[in-house]
């Protein structure tokens, strides 16, 4: 379950990414995010995957508070987040299978089963011929997918993506999207930012719109109040 | 836990070969500092050993006037060795005297010719027990001996035994002074340059962050680094240290020849070098420990 109360995040430049947000997704939900860009989507996700702290409201994960101020192991609930974000860059110096494998070494995997676990999700994502390869010989869109599949390799209980298809091609988009969809019959939460109205509409899943840092159903269903 | 053990290892060599420069810059350094802290260590070692051995040969020389008839030499080395602190008496007549001036010139000995050893006084050589080895015991000794009548002169290396003991003392604080501003120093720099090499790996670190690596994941591959900077910096010294002393002991044996060729000069012990090359891995582990305590917070 994620939930937030009353979050607000105003950055030292004065700007306001996000105002008194709530929302509370339960479990095994798959809930886009949509708005058009400077909406606060991709700030919601930092706050959810820790890399930003709102200036005010509450935030809890799967029952940790991790806005709580002595709470200091924010690593260790990363481990089970899988973040698709452009800011999470990959390694240029490294090869395609060393940056995934990487998300696996870091949390302790034994060799073995990082060969067996990387070879499988760059098969996914379509890359496995391409692991030896530097990272910088990618395309974008290949790139873009060895950040997914480095997000997804861990076996995620919650994936937080900030426009995942962005730079994806329709055939591959429509890959990656069946990919997030196999984790979410896995029982994964996803909670996926996008401005792609297509893609929203071919999925029967709940959506959070933001618009300059507020949620524009919660205005809705206040205004539906008030009026009736 | 092994397999972890050898993945940071693994991670700390190749983080050391993947930023060359920084690492070979801390290696150098560390070995330079610790090249200068063992050459002075080496130094007084030597000083002191040379002092102790000399200290052991310290005796007195009592000269007896040249009118002192032979048959009164016996009485003479009697009331000496019953003196405190006398361990054995030895007459030198000038014959002997002559003698041990001749053996001591060697080839030169050809400039004693046309001297008779009538000039040279009869002497005494007093060997004094331990611990009437410190200049106050040695000089109430003195004053006891100069009482007998037959004796003109008695002679030691008092300002040599002064000054040496004093020139030791200087030494080991020295040592102590120079050590302990060379250690801060070292740490200083071992610390900043270890800062660049996390600097440098910046992006690197970010991510694993991002990945959920705990601080210790991330810490440990640095401290090894520096162990294993600290380690061969150190083996670095003692290397050095060991060219330098089998050159200078060439250079400077047949130099010392004849006036201290029995005292050898010393390297240090298996011992020591373990005590450096461990001293070597606490400074890399101090400086990486300070440097991610800036930079890996």
């Amino acid at each position: 379950m994620i939930q937030m109360f009353h979050v607000s995040k105003t950055y030292p430049n004065k700007i306001t990414a996000l105002t008194d947000i709530n929302l509370e997704i339960p479990s095994g939900d798959f809930v886009f995010l949509s708005g058009p860009s400077g909406s606060g989507k991709s700030t919601l996700l930092k706050i959810l995957f820790g890399l930003e702290k709102p200036t005010s409201g509450e935030v809890i994960i799967h029952g940790i508070r991790i806005t709580h101020p002595r709470f200091k192991k924010i690593y260790q609930l990363r481990r089970r987040i899988g973040f698709i974000s452009q800011d999470f860059r990959l390694l240029r110096d490294r090869t395609v299978w060393e940056n995934v494998a990487l998300a696996l070494e870091v949390v302790g995997c034994p060799p073995q089963e990082i060969k067996k676990k990387v070879g499988e999700i760059l098969s996914r994502v379509g890359l496995q011929e391409r692991g030896r390869d530097p990272i910088l010989s990618l395309s974008a869109g290949e790139q873009q997918r060895v950040i997914i599949a480095r997000a997804l390799v861990n076996q995620p209980l919650l994936i937080l993506a900030d426009e995942p298809t962005g730079v994806l091609d329709t055939r591959m988009k429509e890959e990656v999207m069946d990919l997030l969809l196999d984790f979410h019959q896995n029982g994964t939460t996803i909670l996926l930012a996008t401005q792609d109205r297509d893609l929203i509409q071919k999925f029967p899943y709940q959506v959070i719109p933001l618009q300059e840092g507020r949620r524009m159903d919660e205005k809705i269903e206040e205004g539906v109040k008030e009026e009736g | 836990m092994i397999n972890l053990f050898r993945y940071t290892l693994f991670r700390a060599i190749r983080n050391m070969k993947g930023n060359l420069f920084p690492n070979l810059t801390a290696i150098g350094i560390i070995g330079i500092s610790l090249l200068l802290v063992s050459i002075f260590s080496l130094i007084a070692l030597n000083f002191s050993y040379f002092l102790k051995r000399w200290e052991e040969k310290i005796g007195l020389i009592a000269y007896l006037k040249r009118e002192t008839p032979v048959n009164e030499v016996e009485a003479i080395l009697n009331r000496i060795r019953e003196l405190p602190g006398v361990e054995s008496v030895k007459y030198m007549s000038p014959f002997d005297a002559m003698a041990f001036l001749e053996d001591r010139l060697g080839e030169q000995r050809s400039v004693l010719d046309g001297i008779q050893p009538k000039v040279l006084p009869p002497s005494v050589e007093i060997d004094l027990k331990r611990d009437y080895r410190t200049s106050p015991q040695m000089k109430e000794l003195i004053s006891k001996i100069k009482k007998i009548p037959q004796i003109e002169e008695v002679q030691y290396g008092q300002e040599w035994v002064e000054t040496f003991s004093g020139l030791n003392h200087f030494m080991h604080l020295t040592q102590w002074i120079f050590g302990g501003l060379l250690f801060a120093a070292m740490i200083f720099i071992i610390s900043n340059t270890l800062q660049l090499a996390i600097s440098s790996r910046k992006e690197e670190i970010e991510v694993m962050k991002m990945m959920g690596a705990s601080p210790a994941f991330i810490r440990i591959p640095f401290y090894i680094e520096g162990l294993i900077q600290g380690l061969l910096g150190a083996g670095v010294a003692v290397l050095l240290l060991y060219l330098l002393y089998e050159i200078l002991l060439r250079r400077l044996t047949p130099l010392l020849k004849g006036w201290m060729s029995d005292v050898p000069i010393l390297f240090f012990s298996g011992e020591t070098i373990v005590t450096i090359l461990a001293g070597g891995m606490v400074l890399g582990l101090f400086g990486s420990f300070i440097a991610s305590i800036r930079f890996l917070r």
